[in-house]
């Protein structure tokens, strides 16, 4: 069945309680957008969110919703993918939830290439409880809602993103839509862990890194030439990316840092240890036949021969 | 003689567990039961670590006892221990060439441990030489087996190719064969235990060869003087299964096909039975998929969002990892999520004891969580009732659509038994609501009954949420929606007391018309049913009411007795709050006033609960029990 959805039928009747002018609001259009031209079937879209204003983001959205814990996204994302490979992962959640309090699993997602698209709504703050400092916001800078100025440095997402073993790390910014519903699109149909860092202004408390700030500042990496594909070795590339990652300077580099498509995605893996992995993943396993278990007795014994005296 | 306890010793990481696992399936080959209980420290290498085990020939023993008939020894630090735990003509298998080694030279006794044994030897008149110590266990009824190692094993190089250095591995063999003798075991069934440990090769032909060559030498000084009466009773086909195996064959059976873990004692070894049987023999029945998380939250919560998809999922895990656990439990409550835990309580708090054992997370289990929804909690207290419990609990999960806590122990985690296979034509799976093909206007938190139909993701568009939510998933704070929702899930207690019957939540065993009644869980059941024969012989009738679920808990059973026997009533438990008292007490409104308690981390003694048996009935009201090294 081909679907043609038009980007308002991935719209729920939930009415959009983020502030007016809220970075969100971009980041919300381009996944309407990119779900519609992608063509996706939206039971077949998961998408898991943590805490925070990011953690609505479900909500909004007629596709599958998994609204969770703080912190706690990507497991969840982890354990819906693996059991149930044919969904589409794509997960959402705010810097403080996946570099702050979820930071470990941010790091082992990257170590499994789980196929599913990670969404980091990066503002710098943790707005929702009113403006404090995310692990996005640089030493010294002190937006309207802190009380002095921030005394902890910024954790730099792309090059951590890189270090962990995403083999998609791209930036994207709410306030150029079309670029980012783009990047949306190309993640999701990278085969592995991709990661998007989504510059997104919270209009109510960071009166530092506002749109005018990002529109002075974002560039265009493929514009400018650079190319984010593994050709070779991962290794250079990487090196390459993360450099760019720390780029110094006035301008923010926004669009692919780093695509490698080589790299066995978990699905994978697992299809090698559990050769019907793929076509019978847990989620569709028959476990009973009217009412009795499907592990017989003598399947009993042969599975656990080697207990036996 | 119909049964044996003994004792093997020695330096963990020094091959202690093939002797005992040779040995056990060497006496189940035989036809005798088996249980064997491991106690070690959390250490890799060197620390005393041992086996205590008894075979019985009338049936398949549950309990573990005191004094032993015999000790075998790998190292002087294994008589220094263990001498204390011998009866009356027991055998000592012990390594002559130590005989100068004293006590403060070994480097892996803890100070706490050798003052504990200096002050014993120091009452007994006895140097702290371990050729003292033999000389006058000797002199006191115990039967000394001094073999020279050394000897045996250069014996050993001298008919093979094996250098000095893998010759030490050889002296669990020298246990096996020592211990096979004295215990007179077919050496037909010595053989099939080594060749299970052995498989092939010149590894398994070099262990047989040695085995026999100690076997013989025993035997022609000492003959057969532990052997066993034949067995009285057929048990049929038998498994060998640690608490672990047991419980990862339950959820194969029960439909499990996802687990999630983190690295934890005593848990971890369940999921690695599970992953090396991921394949199900390969046999179409499907997969079994294991998943390791980076910790215990992301165990959880990935369990919890597999559940979402329709997989029958668990994580397992020990108390610190089931702490972290704690918030996730709450979303899949709010979110009517069914996920098991299997809980291996050990002994805590914080990292505790992590290689001893306790009960001391029952109120945890029960009462964790910020908030309040339904959840059910089993306990099991044997190799058998742990299968059946982690078939239960995955149906219970779906049954309800709730997490359910199974809790198990380190006791029945690191305790091997012989069992009889479970007759698998008993093993229901209920899933449950469930729609398969849901119309446009489902709604996944229906109010129309406490327990909702449940579609799958990719089945229906669906909405979960941590937060308070209305009948389709959506965040909603209005008072109205939040009473009837609450009132909805809260009302899934209701339902299981009704539907969960009596007999499925407790068991009551022993005497009729008792003169005591042991009311415990968990572990307590092995150390209970020894006693009750044991108290019999003292003339004292007892009964053993054992509790299997304490969410829902058997209120009528408990209070009926308590009503007949309230002033003989004793808790027994392996903690210091006598938590399951405590539950009587809230649940069923009964104050159970004596007390049996251990939580020294080692299990409790047949012998000793006995004996605590007894000075309860002379008046004593909690007494606290500290046997075993």
């Amino acid at each position: 069945m081909v679907l043609e959805l038009k980007p308002t039928d991935y719209k729920s009747s939930v009415w959009v309680d983020w502030c007016p002018g809220c970075g969100n609001f971009g980041i919300l259009s381009a996944m309407y957008q990119a779900f519609a031209e992608l063509k996706l079937d939206p039971r077949k879209i998961v998408v898991v969110s943590g805490i925070g204003c990011s953690g609505k983001t479900p909500h909004f959205l007629n596709v599958e919703g998994v609204h969770t814990l703080h912190g706690r996204a990507l497991p969840y994302a982890e354990g819906i993918k693996v059991a149930n490979p044919e969904l589409e992962v794509l997960v959402n959640a705010g810097d403080g939830d996946l570099l702050g309090i979820g930071a470990g699993h941010f790091v082992a997602l990257g170590r499994r290439n789980i196929d599913m698209v990670v969404m980091m709504h990066d503002n710098t703050v943790y707005a929702l409880t009113k403006g404090q400092a995310a692990p996005t916001l640089e030493r010294g800078a002190k937006p309207k809602s802190l009380p002095k100025p921030n005394i902890q440095d910024a954790v730099n997402p792309i090059a951590l993103a890189l270090a962990s073993g995403y083999t998609f790390v791209a930036r994207g910014y709410s306030g150029k839509v079309k670029h980012l519903k783009e990047l949306i699109k190309a993640a999701i149909q990278h085969r592995g862990s991709a990661f998007l860092d989504i510059l997104q202004p919270c209009v109510t408390y960071d009166n530092i890194h506002t749109y005018d700030y990002y529109n002075e500042r974002v560039y265009d990496l493929q514009e400018s030439g650079y190319d984010p594909e593994v050709k070779g070795e991962p290794e250079p590339k990487i090196a390459e990316a993360i450099a760019k990652s720390y780029e110094k300077g006035s301008k923010i580099p926004i669009g692919i840092f780093y695509r490698n498509p080589n790299v066995p995605t978990f699905d994978e893996r697992l299809k090698e240890r559990i050769p019907s992995y793929m076509q019978n993943p847990p989620a569709y396993q028959t476990i009973e036949k009217g009412g009795k278990t499907v592990i017989s007795q003598e399947l009993f014994e042969k599975i656990f021969e080697s207990y036996l005296i | 003689m119909n049964s044996l306890s003994y004792l093997l010793g020695g330096p963990q990481g020094g091959g202690l567990e093939t002797s005992s696992q040779v040995l056990s399936w060497a006496f189940a080959k035989s036809g005798y039961g088996v249980i064997s209980d491991r106690e070690y420290y959390s250490n890799i290498v060197g620390r005393h670590s041992y086996i205590h085990a008894k075979v019985d020939g009338e049936e398949l023993p549950k309990d573990l006892e005191y004094p032993v008939k015999l000790l075998g020894s790998m190292d002087a630090e294994s008589v220094f221990t263990h001498f204390t735990d011998l009866d009356r003509g027991a055998y000592v298998v012990y390594n002559s060439d130590l005989n100068s080694t004293r006590l403060s030279q070994i480097p892996s006794v803890e100070p706490e441990v050798g003052i504990k044994i200096l002050e014993v030897l120091k009452k007994l008149n006895v140097e702290q030489d371990l050729g003292s110590l033999v000389k006058y266990l000797k002199e006191n009824g115990v039967n000394i087996v001094a073999l020279s190692y050394r000897d045996l094993l250069s014996e050993l190089q001298k008919r093979t190719s094996i250098v000095a250095a893998q010759a030490s591995r050889y002296i669990s063999t020298i246990i096996i064969g020592a211990s096979a003798a004295l215990a007179g075991i077919d050496p037909e069934a010595v053989k099939y235990g080594l060749t299970r440990r052995f498989k092939s090769g010149p590894v398994l032909e070099h262990n047989l060869a040695f085995s026999e060559l100690v076997t013989n030498l025993v035997l022609s000084s000492f003959g057969s003087p532990l052997k066993l009466d034949p067995p009285k009773a057929d048990f049929g086909k038998l498994m060998i299964v640690s608490g672990n195996d047991i419980v990862a064959m339950g959820k194969v059976v029960g439909g499990l096909r996802m687990q999630t873990y983190y690295p934890i004692t005593p848990a971890a070894d369940e999921s690695f039975t599970l992953e090396e049987h991921e394949r199900l023999g390969d046999s179409g029945a499907g997969s079994l998929t294991v998943f390791q998380l980076e910790d215990e939250l992301g165990a959880v919560n990935a369990a919890i969002g597999a559940a979402l998809t329709g997989v029958r999922v668990a994580a397992a895990t020990s108390g610190p990892g089931f702490d972290l656990m704690v918030e996730g439990l709450g979303w899949a409550g709010m979110n009517e999520a069914p996920v098991v835990i299997t809980y291996y309580q050990r002994g805590g708090p914080s990292t505790g004891q992590p290689t001893r054992g306790g009960q001391s997370d029952l109120l945890s289990s029960v009462f964790a969580s910020h908030g309040e929804y339904p959840r059910m909690v089993l306990a099991s207290g044997d190799h058998e009732e742990a299968f059946w419990d982690a078939v239960d609990a995955l149906n219970f999960a779906e049954i309800y659509q709730i997490p359910v806590i199974h809790l198990v122990d380190k006791f029945l985690a690191n305790t091997i038994r012989s069992v009889t296979l479970p007759d698998l034509s008993k093993a229901s799976i209920n899933r449950g609501k469930i729609v398969d093909q849901p119309g446009k206007d489902y709604k996944r938190f229906s109010f129309e009954s406490p327990v909702s139909p449940r579609a799958f993701l990719g089945k229906a568009l669906l909405w979960y949420t941590g937060d308070e939510h209305n009948e389709e998933g959506h965040i909603v704070e209005e008072s109205e929606n939040r009473v009837k929702i609450m009132d909805k899930r809260m009302k899934k207690l209701e339902l299981i007391e009704q539907e969960v019957p009596e007999e499925r939540r407790v068991s009551v065993f022993g005497e009729e018309s008792p003169d005591v009644v042991l009311y415990g869980w968990g572990f307590v059941k092995g150390a209970a049913f020894g006693a009750i024969k044991m108290l019999k012989e003292e003339g004292v009738k007892a009964m053993y009411v054992h509790v299997r679920t304490f969410v829902p808990y058997p209120k009528k059973t408990i209070q009926d007795l308590y009503s007949k026997y309230r002033d003989v009533m004793i808790g027994v438990e392996h903690n210091y709050l006598a938590q399951a008292s405590i539950l009587a007490s809230t649940f069923a409104n009964v104050e159970i006033k004596k007390h049996i308690l251990k939580y020294t981390g080692r299990p409790i003694y047949s012998n000793e609960l006995k004996e605590a048996v007894m000075r309860v009935l002379k008046g004593s009201d909690k007494v606290v029990l500290e046997y075993g090294a």
